[in-house]
């Protein structure tokens, strides 16, 4: 039989026919549709069991207390504590991607020198060189921490210099310091007192001080009431958010500030709204109508709303003395409602050094926030997780990402009462990562290591008897059986908190009205905070959607 | 070329396509892959005690389920070697003592975007772990676990059946097995109940 | 269960600073779309918007209004233009139901969509190397070419139902479902509930006389509430297409 093309047209129209009956077409048309849902380049979440657990942020002093979601041993979502006294559960907008930061582009795994891949055996001999050659100075970029007590320590044992780079916040602060003599790291604003807050710039509800603890102030007090029990008067040159929210926006020309606050004095020392009796400002009403842009009856009108609603406290975005003086006028230091000194009973605080001493070698903590550029020939050893661009010249050490380093959590800035946490290291870091005390401890091991500081911090607590710590429930301290009890909640995520303040205690004398200070002008507060990028979820958001400007510097 | 000889070549072709799809696709379409060790339900539950699916399989205070048991589980009883088994000597050198989760290939794996609820299941709904997966929990040898080459999920979500003819009860988990069931049960879940 | 879940969102307290996007898109596995993508492609299923008086100098306001999906109750348009019934009204939760992994990507809903809550998967999703160790497990990652939208965090729904039979209970505990704008919201500007509930905060909320829907007046019966004391604010619901100039997102 010979076998012809027609057999195989006809041989083929009969499996054709065949085919239609069988699964083939239909099974590969589904399976075909499924390939295509599933290519293997699409990421896909880890599989498995989901524990939750509780700790704190680290990425700038505030302290959230945050839950933290972990699947196959890495962060995969970040939320907030409702019951942690001071943030209530609020985070800043960064916090709840910051699962993401320690994967951004900009993430550090290798020492870098001059540009260039470095070892951590060539940073630590070139370190005590330069040791050996002359004086270090450590920069800290958040004192308080049992981390700042190794960086104290190793400054001080050779001979070098320790510097704390202040927040805006407590930059604020730093005239009360200079004119009572009580440490900056010792004040706060007793913001739940107070029933009047006349802010100076301060972006109160936008990144000052501790995510939460205004905001949810305002929230419960002052928002959307025209008679709030709370109210808010932001003085500003532009419709910020906190200018927008606030019961009463003051638009004023910028840079007046200074002048506005001497101003306001004159007219309460004139139509004796305050009991103080000076210093007067050398400024007329007149001068300072013509500076700030408000007229002279505005200004009187501000001056006595401000003191309509008492207690009342200034809030300043900078170290201005002018608008710190406002407050001393208003008998607003070292009362309930206004400026007051924490009690501090962790002894073991590390002492910031005023000068900085020309140095063969700076090294900078992880915490410093990348804006700060040492102006120095010196050797600079810098500690960071994330890159921040610019200068390439020192050596930048890869230190441990988010979550990844079990350090203590102080005070923040600005608060009214002393708190104590530890934050867990939940995600192993890789091996390649060091931070600056680690780097420390290797070059002089008889320096104390951090979890030893913690423990005895816990025991001085444990021993001071005072405050509740906030678990489930909040409770005594002294209900505790041991100090290791004490440790093991905290290291659960509960945070300890001192009772309220103590009268008196600050006391600022002012012989004259102060001179104005040029300083740096407004708290960008992505600029303070210690990572120099977005989490790239949060870069993309505020891009699509015009929200935020992100800060110059910063990339995606 | 007569009619008959159409007609035989066309029912060559037919019959050859028969064959090609009934018989030579199914096995082409599925390709044997191995578990890393094997493991016995019957040798284990007979050993330990451990009758009761969820002394492994269990659903936590949360209601989540573990779904293959975590290696912790396993080092319960197997921290150190208790035979000489070349499965057991994998699973202690190779996840328990390294604290390496052990890469089962999970044969009811199902897309990521579905959410089944093994405590609405069970708890609420009152089914029992063989209703779905059969009488797994008694067999003695380690279940072959089949791969769809082209989709990437198990057989076991088609069903043995390449045409889902008379299948088995539980012989399949696709949505429709899925759909059919709510149907007899007169319970409605929407796509929001069933869909991540 | 039978609820109808809904949101009132209070403009007063709403600051801007834009956590609820953050939240919403973490917790949804939302990828962050390459440096291209604008305000008209980009991905947020939850979106800030800044909205001005119209006047200048010491005289301007400023509103934020988070808009996310409405969850139309009434002859919903998304629902009803879908050719792939990729979307549907969930009759035990009144939540729009979106399934990206039925969707076609014909993009019809987005046009239907009045308040422009509907986002396109014009990209594959692609995160940094290793960034993928970070999502959200309880939420299946898209792929390109498919519509996404707010799905009131469904997956946090069936976390609370899985606890709820866990522990015998037959109704979800309320604070156990809470979606991620809410949670995050620094201001509790953000109120979830069950709006069939007389006794949940958000129904007195919703039945304030200051609440108001955007574009009412289309009939869509929007389940998403806002609410303001401040006359100016309330007008912009009202003459909303003349206020879309002052929007930077139509």
């Amino acid at each position: 039989m010979k076998f012809s093309r027609r057999d195989l047209l006809i041989g083929s129209a009969g499996a054709t026919a065949g085919l239609l009956l069988t699964p083939v077409p239909w099974k590969l048309l589904g399976d075909v549709s499924i390939w295509t849902q599933n290519w293997p380049w699409i990421p896909q979440p880890a599989r498995g069991p989901v524990e939750t657990k509780q700790t704190f942020c680290t990425l700038c002093a505030g302290g959230c207390g945050i839950r933290v979601r972990m699947a196959a041993g890495y962060a995969v979502g970040i939320s907030g504590v409702r019951n942690h006294p001071i943030t209530k559960g609020a985070l800043c907008p960064l916090g709840f991607a910051a699962q993401q930061l320690n994967w951004h582009p900009q993430r550090l795994r290798e020492v870098r020198h001059g540009g260039r891949a470095g070892s951590w055996a060539e940073a630590q001999a070139a370190f005590e060189k330069a040791c050996g050659e002359g004086p270090v100075a450590v920069i800290d970029g958040r004192s308080g921490r049992a981390a700042s007590t190794v960086l104290e320590a190793f400054a001080r044992k050779r001979s070098g210099s320790y510097h704390v780079v202040l927040s805006a916040e407590s930059e604020a602060l730093a005239p009360y310091a200079e004119w009572s003599g009580v440490p900056v790291t010792a004040l706060g604003y007793d913001l739940e007192n107070a029933r009047t807050i006349v802010s100076f710039g301060a972006p109160l509800l936008d990144g000052w001080g501790t995510p939460g603890r205004f905001t949810r102030l305002w929230s419960e007090r002052a928002a959307g009431a025209s008679d709030p029990q709370l109210r808010l008067i932001q003085i500003e040159s532009s419709l910020s958010r906190t200018a927008g929210r606030a019961w009463q926006w003051v638009p004023i020309r910028e840079g007046s500030e200074g002048k506005l606050a001497a101003g306001l004095a004159r007219v309460l020392l004139e139509e004796h709204l305050v009991s103080s009796h000076g210093p007067m400002p050398q400024l007329s009403l007149a001068e300072v109508a013509a500076q700030t842009g408000l007229t002279s009856e505005a200004i009187r009108d501000l001056a006595r709303k401000m003191v309509e609603n008492r207690p009342v406290v200034v809030i300043a975005a900078d170290g201005n003395p002018a608008v710190a003086a406002l407050n001393v006028l208003l008998g607003a230091v070292a009362a309930p409602g206004g400026i007051v000194q924490r009690r501090e009973h962790l002894q073991a605080q590390a002492r910031p050094q005023a000068t900085f001493v020309s140095p063969r070698a700076v090294l900078l903590d992880s915490t410093v926030p990348w804006e700060f550029a040492p102006q120095t020939d010196a050797e600079v050893f810098r500690f960071a997780a994330w890159d921040g661009g610019g200068n390439k010249t020192g050596w930048l050490l890869p230190a441990p990402g988010f979550l990844e380093e079990f350090t203590d959590v102080p005070t923040a800035p600005t608060s009214a009462v002393d708190t104590y946490a530890v934050a867990l290291s939940l995600v192993t870091p890789s091996p390649e990562v060091k931070s600056a005390t680690q780097f420390l401890l290797e070059i002089d091991p008889s320096l104390p290591a951090v979890e030893k500081v913690i423990h005895l911090r816990c025991e001085e607590l444990f021993r001071a008897r005072q405050g509740m710590v906030y678990a489930e429930q909040p409770i005594a301290i002294t209900t505790f059986a041991s100090a290791e009890k004490f440790e093991e909640q905290l290291r659960k995520g509960a945070v300890w908190v001192d009772g309220p303040p103590r009268p008196g205690g600050v006391r600022c004398e002012l012989k004259e009205w102060p001179a104005e200070k040029v300083v740096s002008h407004g708290t960008n507060w992505a600029a303070a905070w210690a990572p120099p990028v977005f989490p790239a979820l949060a870069t993309k958001l505020y891009q699509e959607s015009n929200l935020r400007e992100a800060p110059a510097g910063r990339q995606a | 070329m007569t009619s008959r000889r159409y007609l035989l070549v066309f029912g060559f072709g037919f019959a050859l396509a028969m064959v090609a799809g009934w018989v030579a696709f199914p096995r082409a379409l599925y390709v044997r892959r191995e578990q890393p060790l094997e493991f016995h339900h019957k040798t284990h539950s007979e050993k330990s005690g451990l009758t009761q699916c969820d002394s492994c399989h269990a659903l936590n205070s949360d209601g989540e389920f573990a779904g293959m048991p975590p290696t912790e589980i396993c080092a319960g009883c197997h921290a150190e070697k208790l035979g000489t088994s070349k499965s057991e000597a994998t699973l202690v050198d190779n996840y328990v003592k390294p604290g390496r989760e052990t890469p089962w290939l999970v044969s009811s794996r199902q897309p990521a975007n579905v959410w089944f609820s093994h405590a609405i299941h069970m708890r609420g709904g009152g089914l029992a772990c063989s209703d779905c997966h059969g009488n797994y929990g008694e067999s003695d040898e380690t279940r072959v676990y089949e791969q769809n080459r082209i989709s990437g999920y198990s057989r076991d979500i088609w069903g043995h059946s390449i045409s889902r003819l008379r299948r088995a009860p539980h012989d399949g988990m696709k949505m429709s097995d899925c759909e059919a069931c709510h149907r007899r049960h007169n319970i409605e879940a929407g796509c929001l109940g069933c869909h991540e | 269960m039978s609820a109808r879940y809904g949101m009132v969102i209070d403009l007063d307290r709403c600051t801007g600073c834009g956590s609820c996007m953050m939240a919403c898109a973490a917790e949804n596995n939302v990828p962050p779309a390459p440096p291209k993508a604008t305000t008209r492609t980009g991905l947020t299923p939850m979106l800030v918007h800044k909205v001005s008086n119209g006047a200048e100098g010491a005289a301007k306001r400023e509103v934020f209004i988070p808009v996310t999906c409405m969850h139309c109750a009434n002859e919903t348009p998304c629902v009803s233009v879908c050719p792939q019934q990729a979307v549907e009204v969930d009759k035990a939760t009144g939540i729009v139901m979106q399934m990206p992994q039925r969707c076609l990507g014909c993009r019809y809903c987005m046009v239907a969509c009045p308040y422009h809550a509907r986002y396109f998967n014009w990209w594959d999703p692609a995160w940094p190397a290793g960034m993928e160790k970070s999502l959200n497990p309880g939420v299946a990652v898209r792929m390109r070419g498919v519509v996404e939208k707010c799905n009131l965090c469904h997956a946090r729904l069936h976390s609370a139902m899985e606890k709820a039979t866990a522990a015998g209970k037959k109704e979800i505990d309320p604070a156990d479902y809470i979606p991620a704008c809410m949670e995050a919201c620094p201001t509790g500007a953000i109120l979830f509930g069950n709006l069939a509930d007389k006794d949940d905060a958000v129904y007195s909320a919703a039945h304030s006389p200051d609440a108001f829907r955007l574009l009412a007046r289309l009939g869509t019966e929007p389940k998403v509430y806002y609410k303001s004391e401040q006359a100016w604010v309330k007008a912009l619901a009202e003459r909303d297409s003349d206020h879309a100039k002052e929007s930077k997102h139509v």
